[in-house]
């Protein structure tokens, strides 16, 4: 799904964010990326996604090259990519709804279809309640469930979170991650960028470890406290009825 | 996304981008608007002048004076030996007497002046109605050959003035092509800043679509279409306002010589309508140039 083939990234003056990386991600598995801030783990993840550019190295995702696609194919890329960042990236002016339908809007799916997935990716995050709330109003745990819906609403193959807790308290941190935990059960991919080592040990899964742009550990780790979603549960799915009559959409 | 769709979503996310942002918008879009306002007034102006010196140019007439005694049987010879020019539409002859009298009927307050002489004080003439579709050098020749004859005293001839008026309308066109073009780069300028501007604050907006796997043509549309609005409301404005100064000096000065040259007709439909598209177009154009080389 995922490889790595003897990846560098080096920025102009010289600075090495990552050195000869390799590694290869199969369908489905879930990975914890982790390290030290400033150990490469954000530049790896941008670079799955072609925000970045490899200095050295092949990187296939789905089979393509995504280090030689033409610039024009990006966006056919990143459809198939779902990404989450620690500050949300919501558009507070937009409404809940409009934050999550970018991708079905852009991809030409009416406004009723639009709909149906945004109520079905934001049940999976249980806020299909706040459809037509605008981010200021929502907590930071919403905020982050919205972008997670967001990011979901293509049924991805791939889930990117980079620090996705790192603004939330303990509680809602247990929340966003067992969400996490639900979308790979389903088989996407998700690879989760933290340094939050308590979560990964409690939680189990593969791990990459990554120290001065290095991968210096790639191991399975059995989680000391399983199963990582009785652990983490607290919340269920969102019970609210469906749509019908959910007005003011789009 | 089919086409009309990204129309529909280009257009929705522009004019919500308008009223958003709408001092910079309207700042825009009146700029647009005076550079065209002043174009078309530059064009409604020379185009009626044009016209006039047209209509002028088809009632080109010479008139011919002649010496105080031509006696009258002289004046119907002269008469009839003008009228067989070719290239001659009209001749009429106008006696000491009936000069005198269109003299006093003119200028009734100068009517003294005239009366009481013992000989009529104004000479008779022939006016020559000229067809302007005849060769001018010809015209030329044969009026030449009028101004030397001995019973002649002067041969007064509307060519001269209709050139040089055909030269303000050049100048007033030159001109005005000039000024719009500076005013429209201006206008142009203005759109892009505020276009720039709109993109600077949609930034974030913009990474997320990116991120989302947005194209370029879907991230720039919006911008485009918001450009071309500009400029299309800086056109309708202008028209507007030009109408409305047009029916103003139209009513206000009936009858003057400003109505009667300046503001005769107003521009026709065609006209308009490019004025309206030319707006679109600089905007357009102030859109593109304004997000060509920005990383966005």
């Amino acid at each position: 799904m995922i490889q790595f083939f003897h990846v560098s990234k080096r920025y102009p003056g010289g600075q090495s964010a990552l050195d000869d990386i390799t590694f290869d991600i199969p369908r489905g598995q879930f990975v914890f990326l982790t390290g030290a801030s400033g150990a490469g783990k954000t530049t790896l993840l941008r670079l799955i996604f072609r925000e970045e550019v490899p200095s050295a190295g092949q990187i296939l995702v789905n089979g393509r090259n995504v280090a030689s696609i033409p610039q024009s194919k990006i966006p056919y890329l990143r459809r198939t990519i779902g990404v989450v960042f620690q500050d949300f990236r919501l558009i507070a002016r937009k409404t809940v709804f409009e934050n999550v339908t970018y991708l079905p809007r852009l991809l030409g799916v009416d406004l009723q279809g639009q709909k149906k997935l945004a109520y079905q990716s934001l049940r999976r995050v249980g806020l299909a309640h706040r459809l037509n709330a605008f981010p200021p109003e929502l907590s930071g745990g919403e905020q982050q469930r919205v972008a997670i819906a967001r990011a979901l609403i293509n049924e991805p193959d791939i889930l990117i979170a980079d620090e996705p807790t790192g603004n939330l308290d303990p509680d809602l941190s247990r929340e966003i991650l067992r969400l996490f935990l639900e979308v790979n059960l389903r088989g996407t991919t998700v690879i989760l960028a933290t340094h939050d080592r308590d979560t990964i040990q409690r939680v189990g899964r593969r791990v990459i470890t990554l120290d001065r742009g290095a991968v210096v550990l790639d191991q399975e780790l059995v989680g000391t406290d399983p199963p990582a979603l009785d652990l983490l549960a607290g919340t269920g799915p969102d019970p609210e009825p469906p749509p019908e009559g959910e007005g003011g959409a789009g | 996304m089919r086409f009309l769709q990204a129309l529909r979503y280009f257009c929705r996310e522009a004019a919500v981008n308008l009223l958003r942002s709408w001092k910079v918008s309207l700042l825009a879009v009146l700029t647009i608007a005076v550079s065209l306002f002043l174009g078309g007034a530059f064009l409604l102006v020379s185009g009626n002048l044009a016209a006039s010196v047209e209509r002028w140019r088809g009632e080109m007439r010479a008139v011919i004076y002649l010496k105080p005694d031509t006696p009258e049987a002289e004046l119907r010879r002269l008469a009839a030996e003008a009228g067989r020019q070719p290239g001659v539409k009209s001749v009429e002859t106008v006696t000491p007497a009936a000069a005198r009298r269109r003299f006093q009927q003119i200028f009734p307050g100068l009517a003294d002046l005239v009366a009481g002489w013992q000989d009529e004080p104004l000479p008779a003439s022939l006016e020559v109605g000229l067809d302007p579709a005849a060769g001018a050098p010809a015209r030329s020749a044969w009026l030449d050959g009028w101004r030397r004859r001995p019973e002649v005293t002067l041969v007064d001839d509307d060519r001269e003035w209709l050139g040089q008026l055909e030269t303000v309308v050049a100048v007033v066109r030159t001109v005005g092509l000039a000024l719009v073009a500076g005013l429209l780069g201006a206008a142009i300028f203005t759109i892009a800043s505020v276009i720039r501007l709109t993109a600077y604050l949609h930034h974030e907006e913009i990474s997320v679509m990116r991120l989302v796997g947005s194209t370029e043509f879907f991230i720039r549309g919006p911008f485009y279409v918001e450009g071309l609005l500009q400029g299309l409301l800086g056109g309708l404005v202008a028209s507007g306002a030009l109408w409305g100064v047009y029916q103003l000096l139209h009513a206000r000065g009936r009858g003057s010589l400003v109505s009667a040259v300046l503001v005769l007709d107003f521009l026709k439909p065609q006209e308009v309508g490019f004025l309206i598209l030319l707006g679109g177009a600089a905007g357009l154009f102030g859109a593109v140039a304004s997000l060509r080389r920005e990383a966005l």
